[in-house]
C-alpha cells in the first residue's frame, strides 16, 4: 500500500496486520521529510536515527504480537518547541538554534509509549510568535509555505505541523496553541487541526509563551485522527500543576447518530474575506444535516483586550531574559526586533484585572455553550496570507471574538476544511464547545468530514 | 451591574509609558523602531481602557491558582 496521505487509523490497521512495517513507513516518511520539506520551509530537524530506533523496537513488538495501540508504529512530527533528546530544539528563533534538552516533552514521551515515531522536529515561528511578529518570514527556518500554494503562508505559529500534514510528509503532527496557532495553520493547510481544553494536555517541556493560555494538540488528516492522538497525550502530569486529573476516553462512536446543536455568534463572519464568508454560509447550510444552527448573542465584554493583555504580559515575563538582554534583536522579523519593549508599558494592576475579568469571560462562555454542543464559526477570516504581505493587513478582517474567547476560557475547539477560494486556497471551519467536551467536538468534526470530502482534497506535491 | 463606557486613551498617557520604554531600552532603538514601540504603546493604552471601563465588585477574583507549598505532601 501507499502509506502517504492515508489516515492514522487506516495506518493502523496496515500496521497491526503486519501489511506494512513500521520501518518502512518511518522510510517513506523520513524520505519525503527531506525531498519535500525544503520546499515548504516545513522541517527543522530530521530525527532519523531516534526514528529508525523506534521504528525498529515497534517491529519487533509487533512481531512479538504486543500491540500498544493505534498510533504503534505510526511516524509523527512535533513543532520544534517540544524538548526531544538527541536534536536541538529550537523554538524557531535563530538565537536558540543550537539549544538542547536532556529529557523529552511530556507529550514526547507519551508519544513514545504509545508506540509512535518522531521522524522530525517541524517549523514554527519564532518564539510561537510571541514578540508581536506581523508577517510570514519569522522564523530562521524561513516563512512556512502552503502546499496549496507556493505563494501562501502555512503558518502560523505551529507553520511546519500544519504544512508536513497536508503535504503527506508526516501522518500527524503535535502543534501548539496559546491564540491561534493551531486553528490558523490547519485552516491555511486545508487539514484537520484539534485545540484541546486547556489542561488536558501537559505541557511539561515545551516552550512557555503563556502560562495560563498555552495548549499542546494535534494537526492531522481528519478529526478522527485527532481523537486518536489526543487520547495518547492527555492525562495529569506531577511535572504540570495544570495539566487536569480528568480521564479522557476518545469516543469514537457515530457521530451522525445523533442530532448536534450549533450556536453562531452574531456577526461572527462580517469581517471576513468573501470567499470565507461563502465557505461559511453553505456550511451552515449543510450542517443543517446534522444538527440545529440557531444565532447567539454574547454579554458584552472586552473579549479580545481581556485574552491580548494576558498574552502580552505573560510573553513578557516569559522571554523577559531575552528582551532584556536585547537578544531578541537577533530574530528573524524585523518587528520582533522591537515590538516587545511596548509590553513594559501593561501595568500590574491592568494585568490583574484581565484576570478577574476572565472569570467573567469563562462564565459567559460556559452559559452560551451550555445551551449547545458547539460554537461554528470560520477558523481564520481569510485565506493563507500571501508571503511578502503583512497577514494584519492583508485582509479586511475585524477581531477574533471566537478565538478571544476560547483561548482566554481555555475551551476546546476543532478546525476542519470547508471549501475554497477562486485561488485555489483553503478556507476552514471551527467548531468550538464547553470546557472538557473535547468528545463532543472531535464528534462535531467527524459529523462534519461524514457529510462533506474536503478533508480528502490534497494539494498537488509530488 | 456592570456598565461599559467607551474606551478613552490619552495620548499624554502613551506619552509617559513610551518614556518609560525609551529610559529602558531607548540605547538601543531606532527612530523608526521606537515609532513602532509608540504604535505598540497606543494599542496598550486602547486595549487596557478597554479593561477599565467595565466595573467589577470587590468579590471578582482573578482566575489565578495559588496553593501553599509542602515538598512532603
Amino acid at each position: 500500500m501507499n502509506p502517504v496521505f492515508r489516515p492514522v487509523r487506516e495506518l493502523s490497521a496496515a500496521v497491526r496486520a503486519r501489511q506494512v512495517s513500521p520501518v518502512a513507513l518511518t522510510e517513506t516518511f523520513l524520505e519525503r521529510l527531506e525531498r519535500l520539506g525544503p520546499r515548504y520551509n516545513a522541517v527543522v530537524t530530521l530525527t532519523r536515527e531516534r526514528a529508525l530506533r523506534q521504528a525498529r523496537e515497534a517491529e519487533r513488538e509487533l512481531a512479538a504480537g504486543h500491540w500498544r495501540g493505534p498510533l504503534h508504529g505510526i511516524p509523527y512530527g512535533a513543532k520544534d518547541l517540544l524538548a526531544a533528546t538527541g536534536a536541538p530544539t529550537t523554538w524557531g528563533a535563530a538565537p536558540l538554534r543550537t539549544q538542547t534538552f536532556d529529557a523529552d516533552a511530556t507529550v514526547i514521551r507519551r508519544l513514545e509509549e504509545a508506540g509512535a515515531i518522531l521522524v522530525a522536529k517541524l517549523a514554527m515561528v519564532e518564539l510561537a510568535g510571541g514578540m508581536g511578529y506581523r508577517q510570514p518570514n519569522a522564523s530562521f527556518t524561513g516563512p512556512g509555505i502552503s502546499p496549496w500554494s507556493a505563494d501562501a503562508w502555512s503558518g502560523g505559529s505551529s507553520s511546519g505541523s500544519g504544512s508536513a500534514v497536508a503535504a503527506g510528509l508526516v501522518p500527524f503532527a503535535i502543534g501548539s496553541e496559546t491564540w491561534g496557532s493551531i486553528l490558523s495553520p490547519a485552516a491555511n493547510c486545508g487539514v484537520t487541526g484539534f485545540r484541546p481544553t486547556y489542561g488536558r494536555v501537559s505541557r511539561h517541556g515545551a516552550m512557555a509563551l503563556c502560562w495560563t493560555l498555552d495548549k499542546l494538540g494535534p494537526l492531522a488528516l481528519t478529526a478522527d485522527d485527532c481523537g486518536l492522538v489526543l487520547a495518547a497525550i492527555a492525562g495529569p502530569d506531577p511535572h504540570d500543576p495544570s495539566a487536569a486529573d480528568r480521564p479522557f476516553s476518545y469516543d469514537a462512536g457515530d457521530p451522525t447518530a445523533r442530532r448536534f446543536r450549533f450556536g453562531v455568534l452574531r456577526g461572527v463572519a462580517d469581517g471576513a474575506e468573501p470567499a470565507v464568508r461563502e465557505a461559511f454560509a453553505r456550511s451552515l447550510d449543510t450542517l443543517a444535516k446534522v444538527g440545529t444552527v440557531e444565532e447567539i448573542t454574547p454579554a458584552e465584554l472586552p473579549y479580545e483586550a481581556v485574552t491580548r493583555t494576558i498574552l502580552f504580559a505573560e510573553a513578557a515575563s516569559a522571554f523577559e531574559d531575552m528582551i532584556e538582554s536585547g537578544a531578541i534583536a537577533g530574530l528573524t522579523a524585523p518587528e520582533d526586533h522591537y515590538t516587545a519593549y511596548a509590553r513594559d508599558a501593561i501595568l500590574a494592576k491592568d494585568y490583574i484585572k484581565a484576570l478577574r475579568l476572565r472569570a467573567l469571560v469563562m462564565r459567559e462562555a460556559d452559559r452560551l455553550l451550555s445551551r449547545v454542543d458547539a460554537l461554528v464559526g470560520p477558523s481564520r477570516a481569510s485565506v493563507a496570507t500571501p508571503l511578502d504581505r503583512e497577514f494584519r493587513t492583508a485582509a479586511p478582517v475585524t477581531g477574533d471574538v471566537m478565538g478571544a474567547i476560547g483561548n482566554g476560557a481555555g475551551l476546546p475547539a476543532i478546525a476542519v476544511p470547508n471549501g475554497f477560494s477562486d485561488a485555489g486556497l483553503p478556507t476552514s471551519l471551527q467548531f468550538m464547545g464547553r470546557a472538557w467536551e473535547d468528545n463532543t467536538i472531535l464528534a462535531a468534526g467527524r459529523a462534519w468530514q461524514a457529510i462533506t470530502d474536503w478533508h480528502l482534497k490534497r494539494p498537488s506535491v509530488g | 451591574m456592570r456598565r461599559m463606557s467607551e474606551p478613552t486613551p490619552t495620548a499624554r498617557e502613551v506619552d509617559i509609558l513610551l518614556e518609560l520604554v525609551r529610559a529602558r531600552y531607548g540605547q538601543r532603538l531606532t527612530a523608526a523602531q521606537l515609532e513602532g514601540v509608540r504604535r505598540g504603546v497606543t494599542a496598550i493604552v486602547e486595549q487596557v481602557a478597554a479593561l477599565r471601563a467595565v466595573r467589577l465588585t470587590n468579590a471578582d477574583e482573578p482566575v489565578q491558582r495559588f496553593a501553599p507549598f509542602r515538598a512532603d505532601e
